[in-house]
């Protein structure tokens, strides 16, 4: 989730000023993701919902995600509760306000360290490599709005995250789902989207507001 | 005295019934032998509790059972990705398979140690393990402060570790737990099983076998290789072995490989070197019967008289047998023509019968040893030597061919003898030799004696270096210090550990040690398991304080159903003891506790491993007005200690063998003069020995001393003959012609085993050849000068 959350804004920063694809093809999936590389450091805004089997009503966070280069990723958490996390040299580093920060291998979360790896393929505008760890499919329309669905094909990593979704709308990135294997979800709504994050959301709600036309 | 047997149908007689002893020993031999290799038999009996301790760890500790094992790619892997993933599974399907043999095999880690793989009925232990109820109440205001925080936990990175815990353990117990029981520095996880740097899967296996048990050894390796080949896709991987166990295979391995081919030289040599000096194939045969008797009666004792016999015994044993080889050395050379085996013996014999009481005394010194394998050596090259020297004068002199040649009509020996006695024979020699002895000795660089028991199993550098390199990845903890606790309950180790371990935390707190790991961490005393067990709240306590808690929170209402039913079994659980079998000694805590309590004597010891240490005399302080139920024990000080206390002893049993080996020459020889050409070039020459070992910076082991006195037992050979005057010149070549052929033999043999590159052989062999020769060159010059010859001789040399 953090990493997903991390990558995509940057999508959203990119100029639009491109015609959007239209075709759902692979090779134009590859296309997009290539036009998407982006230079570092990058930052964009973020509001997360995340709907566990767990809890009666959804977890929401918000703050800012950036990238600062190569493996690193950063996640900040504005509300309810601050809280940083750091990717960097294989160890997750967490940071709240008044405690000592919390340390853990990347490598205790195969599947955290898949995610980096592929998602700074991503960053980077590599298709090949974002196409190694994922099946991944596109459905665009007309109007410029487009899907990149992302299936592990990591056995161990599709054990925990099932699929992933992306809306976006022309070089934007709005939405992203990330539905785990044991029903759980999450999803971010990014960039200017972020701001507009219901009180009390739900999982219709929301899915409607990453694909509505505003 | 028995007249020589007539006829060569007696004397047919004679070798066959000989032959068929022979046999019949060797029989018997062959049905009781039983060897033994734990190399721990011919270590130094430890005497202080410390030593005794060492020997354990050692040789059957928890350590020295450790074998540690890497999987790599073989060939040119390329970092990462796949060969990770069939690296990690093959760690696993070795584990699984090596697990399932636990008759050879106490424990195998590989990582994936895992606390949701626990016997689930074990984790409401957790309460009582954990040091949070010590401080903490589960009351409303602590676990809503701990809700919040999992909350937070759920929206952040870390969920997915979390997860699956949180129905169960909302304050996170466990992995509190498993924090404090993570090494200071463990290995990298990667795909579950642990890494090193360098894209090798390591794993741990313990063996049942002890360390410095070569042959078991040898038998857990092959089970652990035989495992790894049967494994789908082991062919394009590489298995690497390291560890003491390992190690004393390979050792064993090497030093017989070395000993092997240094051997099958020297004896071709030696073959030779009799038939240039005899002329005879039948003299040779017959020869080898003393040899074999003194081997298959001295080994034939051994089984008697012990339960197992030590391979090295054996080794050691042929080696000091090669004195036992001067016997039927000196009779072929001291035959004349005409004259019959018999009464060249006869005449001999005095001599020869003074030889061997003296070598016999020399090794008795092995037997007050008080070390079972030196023990075992003293009786073998006893029962040998007599053997060997009562075959010769009785079975062997019948057998001899009647007609011979006599050496002492041999051109080249006349030269050799008259080249001999024109040697000028100055009385200062001795104080000269002294002299020297003092000054090498005086400005002989480096300790005198080598203490390390290490220096003399040597191991190749890269196997070392690859051994630290594991170690390090591994996070071993340091073998050198070890924090002992005592008590005389295992629950006093217990309690001793808890109240150091605040003292421990303020050491680490101020880097004088890296990490110090004391019992207490992996097992609380019963009593502070009762007391956190005390604070457990009741069911309705519990469910209301939490009902109170999630007041205003997310969290499902029933979801924390498995929290409570845990912290109501926790609330009527029987402590766990280290003396708890089954389930809890099976698990791989149950098996580092064991590894870290031991029962001895009536009393307990706890072991704390320490890793790192920066400031010793910091630690030293924690042992500070303990009584002695405290304390930190320098293994390398201890082995130190135990070897110099096993040479002090070796020391004084060669003193009390010289006293005797004085005696007996001086009773032998009915003067003290004659005594002091035999015992004084001898002595000098073995300080010389030394002397010249030191100056060449050599520090002397247990091995060189051994060597001693084997060379100390050949060069009184040499001496006891040359000082024989005879008045005869013929005779007094013959003994010159025995002599050499002795010393020849003896440089030949140990001469080669001086270019061994391991160190034991090389010791032996080096301080042997310089023996043998300095003892040859001293009892020479230092000989009495011999009666001048009889005209008649020198006529007979003329002809």
């Amino acid at each position: 989730m953090l990493l997903l959350g991390m990558t995509l804004p940057l999508w959203a920063n990119a100029s639009a000023s491109e015609a959007a694809p239209a075709a759902a093809t692979s090779s134009s999936a590859s296309s997009l993701i290539a036009a998407l590389g982006q230079p570092a450091p990058a930052r964009t805004a973020f509001a997360e919902a995340r709907f566990m089997r767990m809890l009666d009503r959804p977890l929401v966070v918000s703050g800012e995600l950036a990238w600062l280069g190569g493996d690193q990723l950063q996640r900040r958490v504005d509300h309810p509760n601050q809280e940083t996390a750091t990717i960097a040299d294989g160890e997750v580093t967490q940071q709240r306000a008044g405690k000592s920060p919390r340390r853990f291998s990347l490598t205790r979360a195969p599947q955290l360290q898949v995610l980096l790896d592929s998602f700074v393929a991503l960053l980077s505008g590599d298709a090949g490599r974002l196409q190694q760890a994922f099946e991944i499919r596109y459905t665009g329309v007309a109007s410029g709005r487009w899907t990149l669905s992302l299936t592990p094909r990591d056995a161990t990593v599709a054990k925990s995250i099932a699929s992933i979704t992306i809306d976006g709308d022309g070089k934007q990135s709005r939405c992203m789902r990330m539905q785990e294997a044991d029903g759980d979800l999450a999803i971010d709504l990014l960039g200017p989207l972020a701001a507009k994050m219901p009180a009390q959301p739900t999982r219709d709600a929301l899915q409607a507001l990453c694909q509505s036309a505003d | 005295m028995r007249r020589r047997l007539s006829g060569p149908g007696a004397r047919a007689t004679l070798l066959i019934v000989w032959l068929l002893a022979l046999a019949a020993l060797g029989w018997v031999v062959s049905q009781r032998l039983k060897v033994s290799t734990d190399l721990r038999s011919f270590m130094p009996a430890p005497t202080t509790p410390d030593q005794r301790l060492l020997m354990e760890q050692v040789g059957d500790g928890p350590g020295s059972r450790l074998l540690l094992l890497a999987i790599s790619s073989a060939g040119a892997a390329k970092p990462g990705g796949q060969s990770d993933v069939q690296l990690a599974a093959l760690s696993q399907g070795l584990a699984r398979a090596l697990r399932n043999d636990q008759r050879r095999y106490s424990q195998v880690l590989n990582g994936s140690f895992d606390l949701a793989a626990l016997d689930p009925s074990l984790l409401p232990y957790r309460y009582l393990l954990s040091p949070t109820l010590d401080t903490q109440p589960l009351d409303e205001a602590y676990l809503s402060d701990q809700l919040q925080q999992r909350l937070d936990d759920l929206s952040s990175p870390a969920a997915s570790l979390l997860k699956g815990l949180l129905p169960r353990d909302p304050t996170l117990e466990m992995l509190k737990l498993a924090q404090r029981w993570t090494p200071a520095k463990s290995p990298e996880l990667r795909e579950g099983v642990w890494f090193t740097p360098q894209h090798e899967a390591l794993l741990l296996v313990q063996t049942t076998a002890a360390g410095f048990d070569p042959d078991a050894q040898q038998l857990a390796i092959d089970g652990i290789q035989h495992a790894f080949d049967a494994l789908p896709g082991s062919a394009s991987a590489k298995l690497e072995f390291s560890g003491p166990g390992y190690f004393s295979v390979v050792v064993g391995a090497q030093t017989r490989h070395q000993a092997d081919w240094i051997g099958r030289i020297s004896s071709v040599g030696f073959i030779v070197l009799m038939l240039l000096a005899y002329r005879s194939i039948s003299s040779l045969l017959l020869s080898a019967l003393p040899i074999a008797s003194a081997a298959l009666a001295g080994i034939a004792v051994l089984t008697v008289a012990f339960p197992e016999v030590h391979g090295i015994t054996l080794a050691f044993g042929f080696t000091l047998l090669g004195v036992a080889q001067e016997y039927p050395i000196r009779v072929l050379s001291h035959r004349r023509a005409g004259e019959d085996a018999v009464q060249s013996v006869r005449a001999l014999w005095p001599l020869l019968l003074t030889a061997i009481a003296s070598a016999c005394i020399a090794y008795l010194a092995f037997y007050a040893s008080g070390v079972n394998g030196l023990k075992q050596l003293a009786v073998f090259t006893i029962v040998g030597l007599l053997a060997a020297g009562f075959s010769t004068r009785y079975l062997l002199s019948h057998l001899l061919p009647v007609r011979v040649r006599d050496v002492a009509q041999m051109r080249w020996l006349a030269n050799a003898r008259t080249f001999v006695d024109r040697l000028p024979r100055p009385r200062w020699i001795p104080i000269v030799v002294a002299l020297a002895i003092v000054l090498m000795l005086a400005v002989a660089p480096g300790p005198f004696w080598q203490n390390n028991l290490a220096a003399l199993t040597p191991l190749p550098q890269d196997m070392l270096l690859r051994d630290a390199h594991l170690r390090e990845a591994l996070g071993a903890p340091d073998v050198r210090y070890l924090l002992v606790l005592q008590a005389p309950t295992e629950q006093g180790v217990l309690a001793l550990s808890q109240q150091l371990q605040p003292k421990v935390d303020a050491l680490v707190a101020q880097h004088a040690v890296d990490a110090l790991e004391l019992p207490s961490l992996y097992l609380p005393s019963i009593a502070w398991q009762r007391a956190r067990q005390q604070k457990l709240p009741d069911r309705t306590t519990l469910q209301r304080e939490l009902s109170q808690a999630l007041q205003g929170l997310p969290f499902r209402p029933d979801l924390f159903q498995p929290f409570l039913d845990d912290v109501e079994t926790a609330r009527s659980l029987t402590p766990l003891t280290p003396l708890t079998p089954e389930r809890y000694a099976q698990t791989p805590l149950g098996q580092r506790l064991a590894a870290m309590l031991v029962q001895r004597d009536g009393h307990w010891l706890g072991l704390g491993t320490v890793s790192g240490v920066h400031d010793v005399a910091a630690l030293q302080t924690l042992g500070k007005d303990s009584g002695g139920s405290v304390r930190l024990l320098d293994l390398k000080a201890a082995s130190e200690s135990l070897v110099a206390a096993y040479r002090t002893r070796i020391l004084q049993a060669l003193l009390i063998a010289s006293v005797l080996l004085v005696l007996t020459i001086t009773f032998a020889l009915r003067s003290l003069r004659r005594a002091w050409h035999v015992l004084a070039p001898m002595t000098l020459a073995t300080f010389l020995v030394l002397a010249v070992e030191r100056l060449a910076g050599i520090e002397i082991s247990l091995f060189h001393l051994v060597a001693l006195i084997l060379a100390g037992g050949l060069g009184l050979h040499y001496a006891l003959f040359f000082e024989r005057d005879t008045g005869d010149p013929a005779e007094q070549r013959r003994t010159l012609h025995a002599t050499i052929v002795c010393v020849l033999s003896a440089l030949l043999v140990f001469g080669m085993l001086g270019w061994a590159t391991i160190p034991v052989l090389r010791a032996i062999g080096l301080t042997v050849s310089l023996g043998v020769a300095f003892h040859f060159c001293l009892s020479i010059l230092m000989a009495p000068h011999a009666a001048p010859e009889s005209p008649e001789d020198s006529h007979a040399r003329e002809d």
